[in-house]
């Protein structure tokens, strides 16, 4: 069955993706919904929570506020925490109840921001999803409320986008010669550099979080952009060595092994965005039966240890920790992306 | 008396039992107290299975990852398909179910299944699901499990009523002149005046936190007469009593020594001769080496942490700070006599939006906090790391809780490390 999990864990949520985007651009992040989310989020999906601040809370909804459809308190709960935090914006997440009684959250936002004089935004989250879709959302929301078009240019500026602490909590970006970095989306940040990235000549995707929001700035400012590496563009023959996980972080590597040593890796997708980020030889996986029965006849097999625990007992297991999959487990093993010879060696 | 809409109050301002408004809420990184997924493996051999959201799923199945327990945890995962179709939750649920119990090495004796608040918010028919999982699994014992969190500020909470489903599976045996010690996570420890005056007398004390076996949990119904050690536990325990038709005390930790004499007294012991004055001479001892240092308290570390309060102020402590949101209302008493002998005692709240930004003491001396929330938003490394009282209780208790203040104010801890984790007293392989 596919939604049943014997032991995989899941990734991290939608919810938890959102936060984790707009954590250091100095909004008040706000999930509808009763409890758990923010613990869940603040102990298996955040890094900076113990030591660095972010407003990030939840509306703590009852049962009869549930059932009555009763906006007023959670619109006078958010006005309330605005006057005592003073955020630069406001972003509000939805959970499963608030999601199946058709809250209005656009409404709500218009009504936040009339009575703050704060710039609200809806991002469109329900719980049923994995971070990848909740990250994403709340980039291109953000973008779409607070970006405003630039004349200026800076000369070989680039903006990096899809970088949180999920997918990259290691990783040092090589920048090329030349590039200088104008804004990060959205880790080790700030709200005033993002809020320059409409002044960059190039966009570089560093995970599928990323890439609407890339769409977005180069409709509205003609901006284009690349996928990391652009890993696309190395040709991958067929084969039973598979790599597990967020589909551009898998391609990318896939491609620095197939250029370093002439093997061929093929990527098994397990987050959810992955239109236009897979070669031919890839395939796209949802759930634990899917991931196992795809693992099947491996080789070799690099992923998060979790994916270890349904891999055949044949194939070799290089363990590549991931953040949003094993959480803390493995965090203090989680590597610097960009150096390939920290977690691979040619078998 | 109003609630209050700010962080902080002075206890003579407060309303009782709720002294600040709701709104908002913050969550802070201490994570030492323990969950539904930690309470439900105290049945050894249980299986857990948790059907909802992917989002609501991470908390619990990392819960479970870093116990080490992932071959006893599994997940059923709603999608939006599953709210649309009439139906459609308990075939997922059921089915969901099914598979996973299908595909474990070995059928588990007991299954705690866990529908969300979206079972109940759609109306879904339980009743049906665990009739017919009982049917396509005779050899099972279901639990009852709860993850609804949306009903939980205004009844009972998911963990009293987990308890409770607990409970309910354990027989009613032939009553053996035990005593069965029920409804806290902490084991009963080596200082606790109901373990060492029972045994003492030759009673068996059977600790429904200590189980290694499935048949020692089910021995907890052979007892004489049951003791709930603490109030997440008294639901579940009082109609465990009720049902098997023993008579039930209620004994949570407490630094009232007329309240230890009293409820010893009605298990049948007598206090040993000199507890009060030995506890007087700890006291004294802890009160020589902190001095006038400020102390904080937290409502996890005890279970009646204004019986504490009351304690170290009546025993001339520099108590400043009590870390709550609530209060038991069986706490009145001691609520009156902080308000009168000590007013401007500051009741601070753990969930308010401010907590963020949570100022540390002005005090240039030690701050000991007293819980993991306390010692958080102190900022202290001085602290003692304990919840739920710890498993102490009488005078034995008391002098080994000073003995840890007194530990705690001498030895630093990494509270950055110590804190976060979840479970505190649980396998945690981080």
């Amino acid at each position: 069955m596919k939604k049943a999990y014997k032991i995989l864990p899941v990734y991290t949520g939608d919810v938890s993706g959102f936060a984790s985007a707009l954590y250091e651009l100095g909004g008040m992040l706000v999930i509808h919904d009763p409890s758990g989310c923010n613990s869940t989020y603040n102990t298996h999906d955040e890094v900076r929570w113990y030591k660095q601040e972010a407003l990030i809370y939840i509306s703590g909804l009852n049962d009869i506020d549930a059932i009555t459809g009763n906006d007023d308190k959670f619109i006078n709960d958010i006005v309330r925490a605005c006057e005592d935090m003073q955020p630069k914006f406001i972003a509000l997440a939805n959970s499963p109840l608030p999601y199946l009684n058709g809250t209005d959250f656009k409404g709500i936002s218009k009504i936040v921001e009339d009575r703050t004089g704060l710039p609200c935004f809806y991002v469109q989250t329900n719980a049923m999803h994995d971070y990848t879709k909740g990250a994403s959302e709340a980039f291109l929301a953000f973008a779409k409320k607070m970006l405003k078009p630039s004349d200026k240019k800076i000369e070989g500026g680039i903006n990096i986008l899809g970088s949180t602490p999920l997918d990259h909590v290691n990783t040092e970006f090589v920048i090329p010669e030349g590039k200088t970095v104008v804004s990060n989306w959205a880790y080790k940040t700030s709200l005033e550099d993002v809020l320059k990235a409409p002044q960059a000549e190039l966009n570089l995707v560093v995970s599928s979080t990323g890439l609407a929001v890339a769409e977005y700035m180069k409709t509205e400012f003609g901006i284009p952009y690349e996928l990391m590496g652009s890993y696309l563009d190395c040709k991958r023959e067929k084969s039973r060595n598979y790599i597990v996980g967020e589909p551009i972080i898998s391609g990318y590597i896939a491609a620095q092994i197939k250029k370093r040593y002439g093997t061929d890796y093929n990527v098994i997708a397990t987050t959810e965005i992955t239109d236009g980020l897979l070669s031919v030889c890839d395939i796209k996986c949802h759930g634990e039966d899917e991931i196992r029965s795809a693992l099947s006849d491996a080789e070799i097999i690099i992923g998060d240890p979790m994916f270890e625990l349904i891999s055949p007992k044949t194939a070799k297991f290089i363990k590549l920790p991931h953040f949003a999959m094993s959480g803390r487990l493995y965090r203090k093993e989680i590597p610097d992306l960009m150096r390939l010879e920290d977690y691979y060696n040619e078998p | 008396m109003q609630t209050s809409s700010e962080d902080r109050i002075r206890i003579a301002d407060a309303a009782f039992p709720k002294p600040f408004n709701g709104g908002l809420e913050f969550n802070a990184p201490a994570h030492g107290t323990w969950n539904i997924v930690h309470i439900g493996f105290k049945i050894p051999r249980a299986h857990q299975i948790y059907i909802c959201a992917d989002n609501c799923m991470r908390g619990v199945v990392m819960t479970a990852a870093e116990m080490g327990e992932l071959n006893r945890f599994s997940s059923v995962i709603l999608e939006e398909d599953d709210m649309v179709f009439a139906g459609r939750l308990e075939e997922s649920t059921i089915e969901g179910v099914t598979d996973v119990l299908n595909s474990l090495p070995e059928l588990p004796p007991v299954v705690i299944v866990f529908p969300v608040c979206v079972h109940k918010f759609m109306g879904c028919d339980i009743n049906f699901i665990y009739d017919e999982l009982s049917k396509r699994f005779p050899d099972v014992k279901f639990v009852r499990g709860f993850m609804d969190p949306v009903m939980q500020k205004r009844g009972t909470t998911p963990d009293q009523r987990l308890r409770k489903a607990m409970f309910d599976i354990i027989p009613e045996g032939e009553k053996d002149g035990s005593v069965t010690v029920i409804g806290c996570d902490m084991p009963l420890a080596k200082d606790n005046d109901i373990r060492k005056l029972l045994e003492a007398q030759g009673v068996t004390v059977r600790d429904e936190a200590s189980c290694e076996t499935l048949e020692d949990y089910y021995a907890l119904g052979n007892c004489s007469s049951v003791i709930c050690s603490y109030p997440a536990g008294l639901l579940g325990t009082t109609a465990f009593c009720k049902r098997i038709g023993r008579p039930m005390v209620y004994m949570p930790f407490t630094f009232d020594y007329d309240a230890i004499d009293e409820a010893l007294g009605q298990i049948g012991v007598v206090p040993v001769f000199n507890g009060r004055v030995s506890c007087d001479r700890a006291v004294a001892g802890l009160k020589t080496l902190l001095g006038d240092n400020e102390i904080a308290l937290d409502y996890t570390a005890v279970p009646r942490p204004l019986s504490l309060a009351r304690f170290l102020i009546s025993n001339g402590f520099n108590l400043k700070r009590i870390y709550l949101d609530a209060i038991d209302p069986d706490e009145k008493e001691d609520f009156d006599w902080l308000v009168s002998n000590a007013p401007d005692t500051m009741l601070c709240a753990t969930m308010h939006v401010k907590g963020r930004r949570q100022g540390k003491s002005d005090s240039d001396k030690k701050v000991l906090a007293i819980g993991q929330k306390a010692a958080w938003f102190e900022g202290t490394e001085y602290f003692v790391n304990i919840i739920e009282g710890g498993g102490l209780y009488g005078y034995a208790g008391i002098k080994a809780f000073i003995k840890l203040m007194e530990d705690a104010f001498i030895v630093p801890k990494d509270t950055e490390d110590i804190i976060p984790r979840k479970g505190l007293g649980c396998a945690c392989v981080l």
